[in-house]
């Protein structure tokens, strides 16, 4: 057998020594070569050779044992001519409470800087996971409303939003006429065609809104240009195309084209006699995931009416930001609860503005 | 024969001063260490299936030999027997605790002939340091690190072939190294 071929040989039957340690490969080989099994009874005997590695660090980790001040041999003799503080726990923790566990020297120092470092870490952890949630999902949000709600206002005289209509069905559309006065509640509708000639209590047909406001015109419907009398087309009492018992086009018991009462257009607006909605239940926004990864902050201003029930209707966006912000804004002010804005006493819609500010800290 | 007896004598002398220096100093344990490592070593591979079990068992030892050295008695014996005692405790206890998981046949532990494996082996192990350099690489890189023949001609910059026979002469070496002790043992015997 050439050289080559038996170093090639010897390579295989030593490649399946290493990695089929269970075969038996000697044995084989034996059959064909003398000299070849001779060479491969040292390989097999090779295969755990020991580590030169390994033999110097373990003499180093014994040597270091050795530079200890006191031995495991001292900790014994030690402990046997010193009380033990704590011999009721060294069966449940020897490690820590026992003079050694087993082979090596308790160092209790150990224990105390392990348990600093773990609670250490344990800390970091949590504040770092405290910090991350916040930057994550807190964002601050903040009502702005439109006044300034610590300072008293000045009455409206002519307007303070909100409107009323009316009417019995007629054909013909209202008739100019003198306007009625402005009360808190309404006992009778408007009419300019009394249906009932003959009531049997006589009261004072009103209109809804601040009784501090003045009327605007001197007859009927100041808006309207029909001179023959008419009730107008709308529904529900009162004059006008409207409904609910008002006077003109809009949609209750006040003037104009608004609803709820009141006059000016649109439904009330805080100031004068009219109080400031609260609110009192008013959960943060979310983040949207696109904004949050792009570190994006800024302020939704939404334009809202807080209803008589408190709640939040007909939401719409005055300032846009983008990313998602302006819908999560939306979603989270549909939520909101108010305590109902005042009309002397009395709760009535108001639109108000409010901001909603991103922010990430 | 009566120069082999000197001989042996002197070695245990000089042993049993090695282990009263290293009582009082425990650094000079180190030497301790080295004469017997490789024959302590032996004795556990022989006995376990791979080299991780080997390592571990022979660091349990030599830990627990520093440990106990105060409790050494000379009783005639060379320390490697004592270590070689300990060795076997070590090694029951570690089969002990895995017994649940693995079987363990300990009826062969000292069959006829193991002692002269052990000392094969060791003889062996003392061996390989023996080597030329780049034969002792080769050796250390495909049975210590198991690397194949293509990462070792790699790292020394030869080809394959050079290294197959490299590989080839350094068992060649450590036959005919070890033929010349074996030889004399037996002609002792």
């Amino acid at each position: 057998m050439s050289n080559a071929s038996l170093a090639d040989q010897l390579d295989d039957a030593i490649e399946r020594i290493i990695t089929e340690p269970d075969s038996a490969p000697v044995s084989a080989a034996a059959k064909v070569d003398l000299k070849m099994a001779a060479l491969l009874g040292i390989a097999s005997e090779l295969r755990l050779l020991p580590d030169p590695r390994f033999r110097a660090a373990l003499k180093a980790e014994l040597l270091e044992k050795c530079e200890e001040p006191v031995g495991p041999q001292d900790v014994r003799r030690y402990s046997q001519t010193q009380p033990r503080r704590h011999s009721e726990y060294d069966a449940i923790l020897p490690s820590l409470f026992g003079a050694d566990g087993g082979t090596y020297p308790v160092r209790r120092g150990n224990f105390a800087i392990s348990a600093a470092i773990h609670a250490a870490m344990i800390a970091i952890v949590a504040i770092g996971g405290l910090v991350m949630a916040k930057s994550q999902f807190r964002s601050h949000a903040t009502t702005f409303l439109l006044t300034n709600l610590t300072y008293p206002m000045p009455s409206a005289v002519h307007k303070n939003g909100g409107g009323g209509g009316g009417g019995d069905r007629d054909k013909l559309a209202d008739s100019k006429g003198i306007l009625p006065r402005f009360e808190l509640a309404q006992m009778t509708s408007p009419a300019m065609v009394v249906r009932n000639e003959q009531p049997k209590l006589v009261v004072e047909p009103t209109i809804v809104g601040s009784p501090t406001l003045a009327a605007t015109a001197d007859n009927g419907n100041p808006l309207s240009t029909i001179l023959q009398p008419s009730n107008g087309a709308g529904f529900g009492g009162g004059i006008g195309a409207g409904r609910s018992g008002g006077v003109g086009s809009g949609d209750g018991a006040g003037f104009g084209l608004g609803y709820g009462g009141g006059n000016g257009g649109g439904v009330y607006r805080v100031g004068g006699s009219v109080s400031a909605p609260r609110p009192i239940y008013d959960p943060d926004p979310d983040y949207s995931d696109e904004a949050r990864k792009a570190k994006f902050q800024g302020s939704v201003v939404l334009w809202i009416i807080v209803g008589p029930d408190g709640k939040t209707h007909d939401i719409r966006v005055a300032r846009t930001l983008g990313m998602g912000l302006d819908e999560k804004a939306i979603e989270a002010v549909r939520e909101w609860k108010f305590q109902p804005a005042m009309l002397d006493g009395h709760p009535v819609a108001v639109q108000i503005n409010v901001e909603v500010r991103f922010r990430l800290y | 024969m009566k120069a082999l007896e000197n001989q042996k004598l002197e070695n245990q002398k000089d042993e049993r001063l090695q282990v009263e220096a290293a009582r009082q100093d425990p650094a000079r344990f180190a030497e301790l260490y080295e004469d017997n490592f490789e024959r302590v070593y032996a004795y556990i591979a022989h006995r376990v299936p791979n080299r991780e079990e080997a390592q571990d068992a022979t660091a349990d030892v030599f830990h627990q030999a520093l440990a106990g050295l105060s409790r050494f008695e000379w009783r005639g014996l060379p320390f490697v027997a004592w270590l070689l005692g300990i060795a076997a405790h070590v090694l029951s206890d570690r089969w002990r605790r895995f017994a649940k998981l693995r079987e363990v046949a300990t009826d062969d532990w000292e069959l006829p002939g193991a002692e002269d494996d052990v000392e094969r082996r060791t003889m062996l192990y003392q061996l390989v340091d023996t080597l030329p350099v780049d034969q002792r690489q080769v050796i250390l890189w495909r049975f210590v690190d198991q690397k194949s023949l293509r990462e070792a001609a790699t790292e020394l910059g030869r080809s394959e072939g050079a290294i197959k026979q490299l590989q080839l002469r350094a068992l060649q070496n450590l036959r005919d190294r070890m033929e010349g002790p074996l030889r004399q043992r037996r002609n002792h015997v």
